[in-house]
């Protein structure tokens, strides 16, 4: 069952298209990561969903219907560029944004005054956003995305910029609202994040999307011909060598993509002959990287 | 539009307008600031008067002389002390040697000036005056009617006339104006009207600018700290904006009735009694006209001050980009201060029917002369047209804008978005 359903939506900015007919599914209950490089139509996306951009065409489709305001009302969204009214006092902040999504009163106060217990940031309510630190207001920022609890939390690139404690607060927030079966989806070009946290992801590459589905199907069915070594020792006569389609080569981690899948055996084989050390081989293992890469090409590899 | 989030967002702008300490400042400050306006010129005025002038007056006869001294010794400032005159009698010839001698005190300013009024004068009232600064238009204010009074009295004194009709020669003509109404009451008109045309003249256009500028740089803000986002995923752009505008609207008539409670007080009660030539002849329903009529102008300035918020992400730009608007209110604002002239001429009547400039030009008309309903109804029909008119097309480039950020858009930008479909 799919929460949302999106249809090949596409926006253009002055003769840029940003999103180029795009079309997935987030299914319920998902972690769902929208995956690509800096530029790649991401925010132009989530936007979208969010109704804060009209699409040029296509439709976002929730519970059967195109999305509107009792969308709006029922996702916690978190903008990559975070923003909040300087001069108004943290608590004002919260149940103001909260009262837009419809939520207010005695209930929400006392929620609100949790949350700050929790995020150890009790004694600051009534400051003034502008008079917390950096990371406070970012705490500040993630409370208010959660504090009318809503059914879907949709969050842009929500890694960036957070100190490695309000990074494990984040990872935490978003393990308990799925516990709780809420639907999240977040746009990330961190890989590793995406890998670890999400059980679906659409790939997007200038504006299309390249990839969609669950995470382990896909990487079954690219797995195959993939292996991943830890090794020691010089590979380096493998470059040239007729099975390797294609090698990534990070040191002593290394990407390795064999021409056929039944060549693997090969391939270890011809490492052991030349002496090189084998810590890990792992031949149905591809990083998400390495399928990114496969996919959006060369000039993708340094993402 | 008006829904829970548009109140919501209408409540936090009064929370941080309406209860704020720059409310409370700005409600004290601009009554002191028109009436240091006015105060400032008063004292321009009365200090471009020559202190402590000390005069020569010299005549081409004793008999000239002496009258001048009768009329001056009058003078309230020659009694004080203020006025300094000395009084000498010499021949043309004789005078210009005289002049000649007194150049040093004359350069130095210890001497102000040389009255010189030769027995021609008594013909034709051609007086000469010797000074560095030889138009001096508050001295001569000052000293002409003396001299006029001594030279009338010289040249009708062996007429056989009697003292009432060289009285009556000498008087000027004095114009009184009586107001004509539609009740058929005339009443004599004092200055009181003039002073309510610059008072609420002022009161619009400083308002009108301040609460302007205050909204496009708000919304300028909400774009830069890229709280705007946050916003727009709960609420549209049009309730943003609906919401910002009317907590605005709100604000502002609420200082305006303050500012104005002197004023309806004293309409309303006696409890001030004014000097009788200052008193103007408003009533409540020009009160109310007045507010309605800012509320008008409010929403049709603020809206648009904001959309030009809209368009920029920093502060330099939307100052650059708003010189459009600020002439809008400028170029009205001088018009209705210049009708004090003739409030009923024809650019007077027109710019008080157009858009825009009618918000400023017709309650300026009103506090001089009584326009005729229908044009006051057809001002208000007019604005409201233009003010349903012009929002959608705000709200488009509000949306679009509002998301902007980066380069500073082009004009042609702008246009573009209004093209694009909602």
């Amino acid at each position: 069952m799919n929460a949302l359903e999106v249809t090949n939506l596409t926006k253009t900015f002055e003769k840029v298209i940003a999103v180029d007919n795009a079309s997935f599914n987030v299914p319920e209950g998902s972690v769902f990561g929208l995956i690509g490089r800096n530029g790649a139509g991401k925010t132009t996306t989530l936007r979208m969903m969010m109704n804060i951009y009209q699409p040029d065409s296509g439709e976002i489709v929730f519970k059967g219907e195109k999305v509107g305001q009792d969308f709006k009302d029922s996702v916690g969204y978190l903008p990559e560029e975070r923003g909040l009214y300087k001069k108004m006092k943290v608590i004002d902040t919260l149940i103001f944004l909260s009262e837009l999504k419809g939520k207010s009163g005695r209930e929400i106060t006392i929620k609100a005054e949790d949350y700050l217990e929790r995020f150890e940031l009790a004694d600051r309510k009534n400051s003034k956003v502008e008079d917390l630190s950096k990371g406070n207001q970012q705490k500040v920022q993630f409370i208010s995305t959660i504090l009318h609890d809503p059914e879907f939390l949709i969050l842009d690139e929500p890694f960036a910029g957070l100190d490695p404690i309000n990074t494990n607060l984040l990872k935490q927030i978003i393990l308990e609202m799925k516990d709780e079966g809420k639907v999240i989806i977040f746009s990330t070009h961190l890989m590793d994040f995406a890998e670890k946290m999400c059980d679906n992801i659409a790939m997007i590459d200038q504006g299309k999307i390249i990839l969609n589905g669950k995470l382990d199907e896909i990487k079954k069915k690219f797995a195959n011909r993939n292996v991943s070594i830890n090794y020691e020792g010089d590979i380096s006569f493998l470059r040239g060598n007729p099975i390797i389609e294609n090698m990534e080569d990070f040191g002593n981690t290394t990407g390795i993509k064999v021409k056929k899948s039944e060549q693997v055996q090969e391939l270890l084989r011809s490492l052991v002959e030349h002496n090189v050390i084998i810590k890990k081989f792992n031949a149905d293992e591809i990083s998400l990287h390495e399928i990114f890469v496969s996919l959006a090409g060369k000039e993708a590899a340094n993402v | 539009m008006f829904n829970r989030r548009t109140i919501t967002i209408v409540k936090r702008e009064l929370k941080a307008k309406l209860f704020s300490k720059t409310f409370i400042i700005m409600t004290l400050l601009v009554p002191v600031f028109i009436f240091g306006l006015f105060g400032i010129q008063i004292f321009i005025y009365s200090v471009s008067e020559e202190e402590n002038p000390n005069l020569l007056i010299v005549s081409e006869t004793e008999n000239i002389s002496r009258r001048l001294k009768n009329e001056f010794d009058e003078y309230s400032e020659v009694k004080s002390g203020n006025y300094r005159i000395s009084y000498e009698t010499l021949d043309t010839s004789a005078f210009a040697e005289r002049l000649k001698g007194l150049k040093a005190d004359l350069l130095s300013e210890t001497l102000t000036g040389v009255v010189y009024v030769p027995e021609a004068a008594l013909a034709n009232k051609n007086v000469k005056y010797y000074s560095p600064n030889p138009s001096n238009q508050a001295l001569f204010n000052k000293i002409k009617p003396g001299i006029n009074k001594a030279l009338i009295n010289i040249y009708f004194e062996d007429k056989k006339l009697t003292r009432e009709e060289v009285d009556y020669a000498r008087n000027n003509v004095d114009i009184t104006g009586y107001r004509i109404t539609k009740d058929q009451k005339v009443e004599e008109e004092g200055v009181g009207n003039l002073v309510a045309l610059f008072l609420f003249s002022f009161l619009l256009y400083m308002a009108l600018i301040f609460s302007g500028q205050t909204t496009m740089h708000s919304v300028v803000e909400e774009k830069s700290s890229r709280i705007v986002e946050v916003l727009l995923s709960s609420v549209s752009s049009t309730e943003l904006m609906a919401g910002k505008i009317i907590g605005v609207v709100i604000t502002e008539v609420v200082q305006m009735i303050i500012w104005l409670l002197p004023v309806i007080l004293l309409i309303t009660t006696s409890w001030f009694v004014l000097p009788a030539d200052i008193i103007f002849k408003l009533d409540l329903n020009f009160i109310l006209y007045f507010l309605f009529n800012y509320t008008i102008a409010l929403f049709t300035f603020v809206g648009l001050f904001a959309t030009v918020g809209a368009i920029f992400d920093n502060p330099q730009d939307a100052q650059s980009g708003v010189w459009p608007l600020m002439i809008l209110v400028i170029f009205p604002f001088l018009i209705a201060i210049s009708l004090q002239s003739n409030p009923q001429s024809s650019v007077a009547k027109i710019t008080s029917l157009l858009p825009f400039t009618s918000l400023l030009v017709m309650p300026a008309r009103l506090t001089l002369v009584q326009v005729p309903t229908l044009e006051v109804i057809a001002s208000v029909v007019i604005n409201l047209a233009v003010l349903f008119a012009i929002f959608p097309l705000a709200g488009k480039i509000y949306r679009v804008g509002i998301m902007v950020t980066g380069k500073k858009p082009k004009w042609s930008e702008v246009r573009r978005w209004l093209k694009i479909k909602s």
